[in-house]
């Protein structure tokens, strides 16, 4: 095994640094998120109590934040596994990157419009 | 600091013998869970534009409300709270915090993955046995 391989920024110091970020941002985030709807929201979950929760700016802040912290936390980490195996080669893993720029900017787009009808 | 002598041969074996690979495999597997989680999550969401005055939304968190589900959520839960706290540990690695106690402070990240999944359990079986919220 050589030494590139297991180390943890072989995709690029920026996307090491935001993944850390993204991390950070997804811990706080998540947590408000978990505790207001999975604990004392549970089994009150409804589009009108979403409305009400979505009024506060603090709570739209919250849902963008893990969107967009979310999409690409979650889809820079499948590049890493990815590229552990199949996309190996420099030319393999820069198409992968770009293909998930694309879903990932879609899936953030396609969020936001799902939100649209509370946030708006 | 290991006392063993160093392994030569068969190195990739080895490995599997530290605490470290399985956690490195177990951060994977969650992680791999969350990414699909994720689109579904999104995807389910969005339903809210799908019909008027969000109906098919309302219908589908009616459904997510059967017990099976909210077992699947704690599950998903557990998947959560690793991913969270073993990442925890990889940022103090990274900023070097705790290196030399890195097997202890991987358990007291599991410490606290134990404990928060607690309430979450208590939350979640106090809704599937009563029916009603714990606030």
């Amino acid at each position: 095994m050589k030494a590139e391989s297991v180390t943890s920024h072989r995709g690029g110091m920026w996307a090491w640094l935001f993944q850390r970020i993204t991390a950070v941002l997804l811990i706080v985030c998540l947590a408000i998120h978990l505790v207001f709807t999975h604990i004392v929201g549970i089994g009150d979950i409804s589009y009108d109590t979403i409305g009400d929760r979505l009024a506060h700016a603090g709570f739209i802040a919250v849902d963008i934040i893990l969107l967009a912290a979310g999409t690409f936390h979650a889809l820079n980490g499948l590049r890493m596994v990815l590229m552990d195996y199949w996309f190996t080669s420099r030319k393999r893993a820069l198409a992968l990157t770009v293909v998930l720029w694309v879903v990932g900017l879609a899936a953030l787009v396609y969020g936001i419009w799902a939100l649209w009808p509370w946030i708006s | 600091m290991s006392k063993k002598p160093r392994e030569t041969a068969n190195i990739g074996a080895g490995l599997w013998k530290a605490t470290g690979m399985w956690a490195w495999l177990l951060f994977r597997i969650s992680g791999l869970i969350l990414v699909f989680y994720l689109g579904a999550h999104i995807l389910v969401i969005s339903t809210a534009q799908w019909s008027e005055a969000g109906k098919t939304f309302n219908d589908l968190m009616k459904a997510f409300e059967h017990p099976v589900l909210v077992l699947l959520d704690l599950a998903l839960v557990v998947a959560v709270l690793y991913h969270a706290l073993n990442g925890v540990r990889v940022i103090l690695m990274d900023l070097g915090i705790g290196v030399r106690s890195h097997k202890l402070v991987y358990w007291i990240c599991m410490a606290v993955v134990v404990i928060v999944f607690a309430v979450f359990a208590y939350v979640a079986f106090t809704y599937i046995i009563t029916g009603k919220g714990v606030m």
